[in-house]
């Protein structure tokens, strides 16, 4: 047990977090090039760069369109994201012995660990309630991948399984099974973000802004068409 | 199968895999990532990446003294892949050097800082220079597929012999010195390899190797692009190289004669084997498969023949450069996993360069035609999802990508965790002082220790330690000597030992020195935190020791003396506050010097506190009979320095 508690945390941490870093920036890297090349081959002359950065933009803010369709699934949603971004990079158990330990940053902040545990409970607890809206609604139902059930139980149960090795009094038996339960689906969980879904947390202004470009229509397009085939002022 | 696609897949594995390790080399220096020390501070880098990368790229002064200064044009169709395959040559030594240095963001120093008199000087000046002019001499190539460098692509071609014969008088000068280098050398360098005109002798074979490696890399690619090599002109060369390594030959056997060294062509042992296998590679090989005329046009002779040739030089440059004196200086040396990747890699990501520039620009008479734009190729699928990675050019960017950051992983997963968590200092372990009343102190066993009476010092604590005499408290650099109120009795041996030894570890009274100072000159771990944890060690629960709901570290542990009551024994000199025990040097000094300085003041005599008292010159005789008799007691009365002084 011990021994592949240490390969988990050292080794194919190691192997894991690469993976990670150098597949996103591989992701970015090949959609710019895949961007510049749809634009070399299309020939435009005209691309609207400053009205798609804004749209890009304005779709990064989190709270505009989607809480009107459904609002308590993008709400448990939002909070959702907060703790697992949040809590795995300030957690002060990781910060000392993954980045200072692990990797010699010692710079890096900390947050208390009662707020680190509230927060678990509430990414733990919203984890749920997204699995549970995802499998109720039809319409998602329809749209699922395997993938899209699979990546909130995998996260919620390394959450989980966090918490109870932040939380000895609560499970004190069976801690060295908690902790490779832990290492191991957050490795899984690193390994895996590059090649998923989960790749949007870099990729989602790339992906709106590529789409963008590539799915422009410029401004007085209509007219130029018309002006084109020789049908100026006529209703189309 | 494809061959270029596949070359360059194994290419850029090769890179990524190098390119992890390589962060790590600059990350945590030399120390933690080489096998690389004192006693050995040149190894593969220096003996594959400098000093053979700079022979393999003698093709390019060849082939353009050939062209363009001997005026035989018929060979112009490879002397710009030789010229290509000189200037990335170069580069490759350039980084090669930059991980091989200790300080690599000095490299600048010598442009700036002048010492003539070093042959590095020569060597460094010489590699920048003939850079520049390899650089100089390639670039009109990539000039020609735009019109807007035609001004300054001319003005380049109407320089072409002044920068050529620059080239040329660079290489004659630094493919020489680098066997200059070894000249300093005289008595380490084995017989076989010594010379004094080793100079001569490193640019001779740089000629031949230069012609042997046009021949090798013409053969390589043509391989890989399925197209014809130009044997006809390749088997001229060929020719050619074959007079050159026997001149070679002729002079290397020459100079033996004249030294009345020839014995040591027959003479016992690995060395005379290996200098044969070095001659029949380097100079046997081409003589026989470039002489058999058949051999000679035929693609598999000349190849054969080439890479033969080839390694052999590279061979005898790595013997020279350390490989057959490695047992003459400290230790044995491999190289580690990390100079062998960083080595691959950086080979690789100049082939991947190579290639680049044959698809790219007119290197050949005829461009290669690039595997991956036919038209006719259909398009390619991700095996696990089936998403169509369309046309084949995208596809290999895709798998090509992938490949390189896999290896990288791999690369950076295989470090050990010594390395990561290393400060790039060696490791120096401490062994137990020897001897018996009188200890011989020497923790690395390198003979060069203190001889330490023992018994002198006890009672020397002993007699602070009476009642009656006067003494009071001193605090200096942690030590601190009992006050009088608190002294013990004269009679307490624990209170007498504890004044130096302040620990007893658990089990253990009055503990060596180096069972916690264990490194020589590092700081080390006296607790042993993974003994604690271990089920084949205490096996402890993490909560015996650490408070729960609280991070684990250090400040929610327990201290040692909660659970090891007599760890810290009373009236003991030194405090010891924390797990971290300074290196073995710094504890030695720290102990002994204070109380000697002290001592001297005193007594007034200031022998006893200077660093020569106890490091004497007499030690060597106590090193000679420790050589003699390791385990002898070195007898008393042989160190005056401490009993006479007092």
């Amino acid at each position: 047990m011990e021994a592949w508690l240490e390969f988990g945390r050292g080794p194919l941490f190691r192997f894991c977090l690469v993976i990670l870093i150098l597949g996103l920036l591989r992701s970015v890297v090949l959609s710019l090039y895949g961007m510049n090349e749809a634009l070399r081959r299309a020939g435009d002359k005209i691309v609207p760069w400053s009205d798609l950065t804004n749209k890009t933009f304005q779709w990064l803010i989190p709270v505009t369109r989607l809480f009107r369709k459904r609002p308590v699934y993008s709400a448990i949603s939002f909070i959702w994201h907060i703790g697992v971004i949040l809590v795995p990079l300030f957690l002060s158990a990781h910060v000392l012995l993954l980045f200072a330990n692990g990797i010699g940053i010692h710079w890096w902040p900390e947050f208390p660990q009662r707020i680190a545990d509230l927060m678990t409970l509430i990414t733990v607890i919203m984890g749920i309630l997204l699995f549970l809206g995802r499998v109720s609604s039809r319409e998602s139902r329809f749209l699922s991948r395997f993938q899209d059930y699979a990546w909130v139980p995998l996260i919620t149960l390394t959450f989980l399984t966090g918490g109870l090795c932040a939380n000895l009094n609560l499970s004190a038996g069976s801690y060295q099974f908690s902790m490779l339960l832990h290492v191991y689906s957050a490795d899984l969980i690193l390994m895996l973000i590059p090649f998923t879904k989960v790749a949007h947390c870099v990729l989602l202004p790339m992906s709106q802004y590529i789409s963008g470009v590539a799915w422009k229509f410029p401004k007085n397009a209509g007219d130029r068409v018309a002006e084109t085939i020789g049908k100026e002022g006529m209703p189309v | 199968m494809n061959r270029v696609r596949n070359l360059k897949l194994v290419l850029w594995m090769l890179a990524g895999f190098g390119f992890a390790v390589g962060l790590t080399r600059f990350f945590f220096g030399l120390g933690a990532t080489t096998n690389l020390g004192d006693g050995v501070p040149w190894g593969l880098w220096i003996g594959f990446d400098v000093m053979s990368g700079v022979a393999l790229a003698g093709g390019g002064f060849v082939m353009t003294a050939i062209v363009y200064i001997f005026g035989r044009e018929e060979y112009h169709p490879i002397v710009r892949p030789a010229v290509l395959t000189a200037f990335l040559g170069y580069v490759a030594v350039i980084f090669g050097l930059l991980f091989d240095l200790g300080l690599p963001w000095n490299i600048w120093h010598m442009i700036v800082f002048w010492n003539p008199h070093s042959p590095l000087f020569e060597v460094g000046w010489c590699v920048m220079l003939y850079t520049t002019v390899l650089l100089l001499e390639f670039s009109p190539v990539p000039m020609e597929s735009s019109s807007a460098w035609a001004k300054i692509r001319a003005t380049l071609i109407k320089i072409r012999i002044p920068l050529v014969i620059t080239g040329i008088a660079l290489s004659t000068l630094h493919q020489s010195s680098l066997g200059t280098l070894f000249m300093i050398m005289p008595y380490r360098v084995p017989v076989l390899w010594y010379s004094p005109i080793l100079p001569i002798l490193f640019f001779i074979s740089a000629i031949g190797l230069g012609m042997l490696m046009v021949t090798f890399e013409s053969h390589f690619t043509s391989y890989f692009y399925r197209r014809k090599p130009e044997i006809h002109l390749l088997k001229n060369l060929a020719g050619w190289s074959r007079w050159v390594l026997l001149l070679y030959l002729s002079v290397r056997i020459g100079d033996l004669a004249v030294r009345g060294q020839l014995d040591a062509l027959t003479a016992q042992g690995w060395r005379t084997v290996w200098f044969w296998v070095e001659i029949v590679m380097m100079v046997g090989a081409p003589l026989v498969f470039f002489s058999v005329p058949k051999l000679r046009i035929s693609r598999t002779g000349q190849w054969t023949g080439a890479t033969l040739g080839v390694s052999g030089i590279v061979l005898n440059r790595i013997n020279v450069g350390g490989f057959v004196h490695l047992d003459r200086g400290a230790g044995i040396y491999l190289p580690s996993f990390a100079e062998l990747a960083i080595t691959l890699a950086v080979v690789a990501t100049l082939a991947l360069i190579f290639l680049f520039f044959l698809e790219r620009f007119h290197v050949w008479e005829e461009r290669p035609v690039d595997p991956n734009a036919k038209p006719e190729a259909l398009p390619e699928f991700d095996y696990a999802s089936m998403v169509s990675l369309g046309a084949p050019s995208v596809a290999s960017r895709y798998t090509r990508s992938l490949a390189f950051i896999l290896a990288a992983a791999l690369g950076f997963a295989l470090l050990s965790d010594d390395v990561l968590t290393s400060k790039g200092f060696e490791s120096n372990p401490v062994r137990a002082a020897r001897g018996g009343d009188t200890l011989w102190v020497d923790g690395n066993r390198d003979n060069y220790g203190v001889a330490f009476p023992h018994s002198q010092h006890v009672k020397f604590v002993e007699e602070i330690l009476t009642p009656g005499i006067e003494i009071t408290d001193r605090e200096n650099g942690g030590v601190s000597f009992a006050s009088e109120t608190e002294v013990p009795q004269y009679h307490d041996k624990a209170a007498i030992c504890s004044q130096c030894h302040h620990m007893n570890l658990p089990g253990d009274q009055a503990s060596g020195c180096y069972e916690c100072h264990s490194d020589m000159y590092n700081i080390s771990d006296s607790f042993g935190h993974d003994w604690h944890s271990e089920t084949a060690g205490a096996g402890l629960s993490c909560f015996t020791c650490h408070q729960t709901g609280m991070a684990k570290n250090a400040e929610s542990a327990k201290q040692c003396n909660e659970c090891h009551d007599d760890l810290v024994p009373a009236y003991a000199a030194i405090e010891v506050e924390q797990y971290l025990a300074p290196g073995y040097t710094d504890a030695m000094h720290g102990m002994c010097q204070n109380c000697h300085k002290i001592h001297a003041e005193e007594v007034e005599k200031a022998d006893l506190g200077r660093c020569t008292t106890c490091h004497t010159g007499q030690t060597r005789e106590v090193i000679k009979r420790d050589q003699l008799n390791r385990w002898s007691n070195v007898p008393n009365n042989d160190i005056t320095t401490f009993s006479s002084v007092r």
